[in-house]
């Protein structure tokens, strides 16, 4: 068979699946840096956890920005997406929302540092509004693309936040973990925070599941990319490292005696950190594979 | 349906407006490639990329085979999802219906050409010399700068087979119309409610598998395999072409 002329490459490759794991992962960082100042008590043991966390948050948005720049075919024009605002496009909404998201950061570490109780509520509560915002965006960013139907998906924006959470919780986890390691009391509630998160992310990986093995012929294509080319990413790191085995680490204690030793803050971070692999890797599947069924038709 | 930011309302069978689109008659395409050269020519689009292909397609198995081609450009949608997209106004769908491209206000977020249901996007890769727009995203654009000094755009100029014809289908008078009206007629992907508006005369069932076609195909492999020879491995933007 002959062919002098092949499809045009696919838009998106690894620095966008990179940007969308980072800039979740800085929202909930941050959201947990943020807490004590926004949910009150509920949230003290992270206390300790509150100039480290704005910090990485920021650290994290510092490496984004100029990711996303330089991805851009023209760097320079990075502010057109402000200038030329329009309100049809949730990647106009994310290039406002990102240097507001900053701004906060960098409100709230001032506030931490003149100790201005005032100041840290309002930046907290507009900055985990902002947070929020940042998987979300991402997501919807994937969602309004109606011709790609993996994408075109209104739980693909709550699998991003869900995501962002579990690999946020693994940041937090980390930093305490080189900071003194978790108190007792931050390692119980970043294990609540895991076993919401993945709990939800089993679910949805399961609805997703079903709708691409069911679903159109496309979504069956994808199904079919998913499980050739993407097997090993999603089956392995995705559902096994990233869900199944941080779910049986979170639960295990709460419901086998025997498994009391996960209770741990070392094996909480664990599991935190396995679920950031695989909240990494299904972003970056279902990103690649909704754009290869493309080809087929 | 309302207007969405700058998009210009859907025109298709609005009286008093124009509506350009085009009829690819598939039973007479030969596969002369006459349409992508003179494309190329008439734009100066770089080598790896294209405005608009010819797709070819073996059907069958030895002696019971078939050759088909399948033209493939920008579908210029009445309800176009790359405009609704585009973070800046830079793809922008004209009053007469063509969709367009604004380079110079262009950041190749290329979220356009994810919007794009017809592949019909692409970066203008860095290394092109003899015209200085580059690292920005194009498309084919109907020949607007054609059309609007009463011509036909150059794919359908130099049309050996007159498999190409282009018209306003908003003009009943118009051959376009006429053809929309009174043949059997399909387009792409209709059921992503882009409206597109090139319309395709099919020669028959298996040589429009491409736009039709079970998910798992022959046709369908061979595709994703030249895909992905094409693109050397790497299958996803990363950096500059």
């Amino acid at each position: 068979m002959f062919e002098y002329m092949e499809y045009n490459i696919a838009p998106w490759g690894a620095s966008i699946a990179a940007y969308f794991f980072l800039i979740g992962t800085a929202g909930m960082v941050f959201t947990t840096a943020a807490a004590p100042n926004v949910f009150g008590a509920v949230a003290a043991p992270f206390a300790k956890f509150q100039k480290t966390g704005a910090i990485i948050a920021l650290v994290l948005l510092a490496i984004c920005v100029p990711l996303l720049i330089l991805d851009l075919g023209q760097p320079s024009r990075f502010l057109y997406p402000i200038l030329y605002f329009r309100w049809t496009s949730p990647l106009s909404w994310g290039a406002v929302f990102l240097p507001l998201f900053g701004l906060c950061i960098a409100g709230f570490i001032y506030g931490l540092l003149k100790q201005n109780r005032k100041l840290l509520r309002w930046t907290g509560i507009i900055g985990v509004l902002l947070a929020l915002s940042m998987p979300l965006y991402t997501g919807l960013d994937l969602m309004v693309n109606q011709a790609r139907e993996i994408w075109a998906n209104p739980t693909i924006p709550i699998l991003f936040v869900i995501l962002s959470i579990t690999s946020g919780a693994a940041v937090v986890a980390l930093a305490m973990a080189f900071t003194g390691g978790p108190s007792a009391d931050a390692a119980r509630l970043l294990r609540y925070v895991l076993a919401f998160s993945l709990g939800i992310t089993f679910w949805l990986i399961l609805g997703l599941i079903m709708t691409m093995v069911y679903g159109s012929a496309e979504l069956q294509q994808a199904w079919d990319v998913i499980n050739s080319d993407y097997a090993i990413e999603f089956w392995g790191l995705s559902f096994v490292l990233g869900v199944l085995i941080p779910l049986v680490l979170v639960f295990g204690p709460m419901l086998v005696p025997a498994m009391q030793f996960a209770a741990s803050p070392r094996m909480v971070t664990l599991a935190a950190v396995m679920g950031a692999v695989g909240a990494y890797s299904l972003r970056k599947v279902l990103l690649y594979a909704g754009q290869i069924p493309q080809i087929y038709y | 349906m309302t207007t969405l930011g700058l998009q210009a309302e859907p025109s298709y069978g609005v009286p008093g407006k124009k509506r350009w689109a085009m009829v690819i008659d598939l039973r007479r395409c030969i596969g002369c490639m006459a349409c992508v050269t003179a494309c190329k020519a008439e734009f100066d689009v770089p080598l790896g990329v294209w405005r608009t292909i010819v797709k070819v397609k073996d059907t069958g198995t030895y002696p019971n085979t078939r050759r088909n081609f399948m033209p493939r450009l920008c579908n210029h949608c009445d309800n176009p999802p790359c405009v609704r997209n585009c973070p800046t106004g830079a793809t922008y769908k004209h009053e007469d219906g063509f969709v367009l491209q604004r380079y110079e206000r262009c950041i190749a977020c290329r979220t356009c050409i994810a919007a794009c249901p017809f592949n019909a996007r692409f970066v203008l890769p860095r290394s092109r010399t003899r015209v200085g727009i580059s690292g920005v995203v194009d498309k084919c654009t109907f020949c607007a700068h054609r059309v609007a000094q009463g011509l036909v755009p150059a794919c359908v100029q130099t049309c050996l087979g007159r498999a190409r014809i282009f018209g306003d289908v908003n003009d009943p008078d118009s051959e376009v119309a006429r053809i929309v009206a009174t043949q059997k007629t399909v387009t792409l992907k209709s059921e992503k409610g882009t409206r597109p508006q090139v319309y395709y005369i099919k020669p028959d069932r298996v040589a429009v598998e491409q736009a039709a076609s079970a998910p798992v195909s022959y046709a369908a492999r061979a595709d994703a395999a030249a895909f992905y020879r094409h693109n050397n491995g790497s299958r996803f933007f990363a950096g500059m072409l």
